[in-house]
């Protein structure tokens, strides 16, 4: 038991230092150049918007894109390439005279994104989008695990019972 | 590192290949006995300390389970099929194995599980088989296995089990929301929940430290060693024998025979693809019900050149799967099933094969909502709503918190061409043939899986659920699975099946099968405690033969 108390003691000071190295957030991207960047971070904030409560943009969801696809996804590096190319053409003809994603209404980004949802690209940023938003902050994203406070997960490293509204009802030996 | 070391060259007593649930209870058992041991296992050995609340590593990067980049495999639903790259098995590889990422339920099969063809009959279009062995006969592992390991549960609170010899070492765990509505709906109709047994400690033993409820449970490694997978609670008394030196990183490629039909030992490759033979006088396979198979296929020689163990081709045949669908409910209050384990209380009711449902198969249900926040956001709102945007957020925002369910451990039944096998058209990291999946779900189980998702939305609603719905992909057939069964089957006559009733090779006598490919029946999933009763039965009677001189 001491052993494994120890090493809880320890997996908590690694958390801690999580936490620490990632507040603040790095502006310099490790694959991204700085216009893709912005025009994936536009993709992204409205599949999780920031509105009344912190979406991808406070989570710092595209700090965790760019990492993954330096690091651990590099072989989806070139569907971001392809995929952006569609999506640009895609807008080029919706918004004659339109520029870049970026530039669009948030009504114009939302019906451009409508039109591609079925596709491969939309598909993985979306999934990158959720794992920079909910995953672990370690990777990047999630800052200040606000993805997790919007969901209800109030990350501690233990808990005791009542975990919730419907068992501590019965522990109080009430139920209706 | 392990106190034994042994050379190649050393003749150990026992080889065991692959440390999972019924690996590393091998390496124990044969090391306490007095047998020197060498162990295997194909993945690394990790610690408590290198598990981590990061559900981006463990479900979307191959964490700690095959990665299907190093060990792919190809999939077809029938033999007539072509077969295509995609990932039809998953396990954990890892010493420990799948004990170590498990959701922990810890259910002994049923008496009637080990005599279902005599119970029922044939069923057309399967093959549905008695066991050699019964459930008393298995009784006493079992009992010693929970004691062993550490099981929390309630002993005689399910009316449909088996007679035992002792109560579980444990009291329950403490239930959650999801299991006090679970329990509700279920009682209201006339159902009978009970407290899930399973391998976490609800309180410190043998020296190892209870659960504290962290949440990250099913999937991941246990950061504090209360889950008792083999890796926490047998592997380091093994070791403290000083006879059982673990070896991780070991992938074997061939079982080597003997001019006189016997193992010599195995060939397998190290951390840096280095292939060595380890001598043993015994051999015993524990990697699995897909990896097993394998590796006797891979086992070709000049006296097997079907494979080990294989000249009646029944090695590979009769893959059985997980089958069972996951159904949701929304309540008023939160449940935070975020918070501690998965699984708080099970019910029976539904187990045994009943005729007047018009099919053979049943099924365990248990009170769950197991997505991880990721997990949950991409795949786990209704198909039926947005997918992404202002509105997906907001509904994400209110449900996780709130959502109970159910999911559903249904029967399988065995089928010839459900199999595994070689491709050789696809190789692994290591030049080797890639495992071949072929199959495809007999239509009573697709029956079975429709009729419980009904009972399941039965007890939502009666719990008081506000709106109801299921994971469609749960309920369609059949094509991943993380129980693996039934590959190398158990059974008296050497013509029918793989190994005999102490898990011995009909064809070699120094050979010993055992984990999920041994077992003859699915029961209704949830095959841990039974695949490690069996292991401390043949550990037991191992010794028992050894000491006779008749190994």
């Amino acid at each position: 038991m001491n052993i494994t108390r120890r090493e809880w003691a320890l997996a908590t000071a690694c958390w801690a230092e999580i936490l620490r190295a990632q507040t603040g957030g790095d502006p310099k991207f490790a694959w991204f150049e700085p216009a893709m960047a912005s025009e994936i971070e536009a993709i992204v904030e409205q599949i999780i918007p920031d509105n009344e409560t912190p979406g991808a943009k406070r989570a710092g969801v595209i700090n965790f894109i760019d990492r993954a696809l330096a690091g651990f996804d590099q072989d989806k590096q070139e569907l971001y390439k392809t995929g952006l190319r569609e999506t640009q053409a895609k807008r080029a003809e919706m918004f004659v005279g339109s520029t870049s994603i970026a530039g669009l209404s948030g009504d114009q980004q939302i019906a451009l994104l409508k039109a591609i949802e079925k596709t491969d690209f939309f598909a993985q940023v979306r999934t990158h989008a959720v794992l920079g938003f909910l995953g672990s902050p370690a990777h990047g994203g999630n800052r200040d695990m606000v993805g997790w406070k919007l969901i209800g997960l109030d990350h501690q490293m233990s808990y005791q019972p009542p975990f919730g509204y419907y068992d501590a009802e019965a522990a109080r030996g009430g139920s209706k | 590192m392990s106190a034994a070391q042994y050379r190649p060259s050393d003749e150990v007593d026992f080889l065991v290949i692959g440390i999972g649930a019924a690996g590393g209870v091998m390496a124990k058992e044969l090391s306490t006995a007095g047998f020197r041991v060498v162990a295997l296992e194909q993945g690394p050995w990790l610690h408590e300390k290198d598990f981590r609340h990061d559900e981006v590593a463990i479900s979307f990067r191959a964490g700690i389970i095959n990665d299907p980049k190093t060990r792919p495999n190809t999939f077809r639903k029938t033999p007539s099929e072509t077969p295509v790259h995609q990932q039809a098995v998953e396990y954990a590889s890892l010493v420990g194995g799948g004990s170590v990422h498990f959701t922990a339920n810890y259910w002994r099969f049923h008496p009637e599980d080990f005599r279902e063809h005599s119970t029922w009959g044939a069923v057309p279009g399967a093959d549905l088989r008695d066991w050699p062995i019964t459930y008393d006969d298995l009784e006493p592992y079992y009992t010693k296995g929970e004691w062993d390991l550490g099981i929390s549960g309630l002993g005689g609170s399910n009316p449909f089990d088996g007679p035992r010899s002792k109560p579980y070492p444990l009291p329950p765990m403490p239930v959650k929301s999801s299991g006090v509505l679970f329990e509700r709906g279920a009682k209201k109709l006339g159902l009978h929940p009970f407290p899930a047994p399973v391998a976490v400690l609800s309180k410190d033993y043998h020296g190892r430290a209870g659960c504290v409820h962290c949440g990250f449970c099913e999937a991941f490694g246990c950061e504090v060693g209360a889950k008792s997978s083999t890796l926490a609670a047998v592997v380091p008394a093994a070791v403290k024998t000083g006879r059982c030196e673990i070896r991780p990183d070991s992938y074997v490629r061939k079982i080597e025979v003997g001019k006189n039909g016997r193992v010599t030992g195995a060939i397998y490759f190290d951390k840096n693809k280095k292939e060595i033979f380890q001598r043993a006088k015994v051999v015993v396979v524990c990697a699995n019900g897909a990896e097993t198979p394998r590796l006797l296929l891979m086992s070709k020689s000049n006296a097997f050149p079907q494979g080990l163990a294989n000249s009646n081709g029944n090695v590979g045949k009769y893959l059985m799967f997980d089958n069972g669908g996951i159904a949701f409910g929304l309540f008023e209050h939160p449940l935070n099933e975020y918070k501690s384990i998965v699984v708080t209380r099970v019910l029976h009711d539904f187990y045994r094969s009943d005729p007047k449902r018009g099919y053979w198969g049943g099924g365990g249900l248990d009170s769950r909502f197991d997505y991880y926040p990721i997990g949950f956001a991409l795949g786990g709102l209704p198909a039926d709503g947005p997918q992404w945007g202002a509105e997906w957020k907001k509904t994400l925002a209110e449900y996780y918190t709130h959502i109970g369910g159910t999911l559903a451990h249904a029967t399988c039944l065995a089928v010839e061409e459900n199999s595994i096998s070689l491709d050789d058209s696809v190789k692994d990291a290591w030049g080797m043939p890639a495992m071949r999946v072929t199959f495809r779900n007999h239509p009573d189980d697709m029956k079975n899986i429709d009729f419980l998702m009904a009972r399941q939305k039965e007890i939502l609603a009666a719990a008081g659920a506000k709106k109801i719905w299921h994971d469609p992909t749960t309920t369609t057939e059949t094509t991943y699975s993380r129980h693996l069964m039934g590959s190398c089957r158990m059974g008296d006559d050497p013509k029918l099946s793989v190994v005999d009733k102490w898990n011995r090779a009909h064809d070699v006598p120094n050979l010993f099968l055992v984990d999920g490919s041994s077992l003859v029946t699915s029961g209704r999933q949830q095959p841990t405690a039974t695949i490690q009763a069996l292991a401390y039965r043949l550990a037991e009677h191992l010794e028992q033969v050894a000491k006779r001189g008749e190994l």
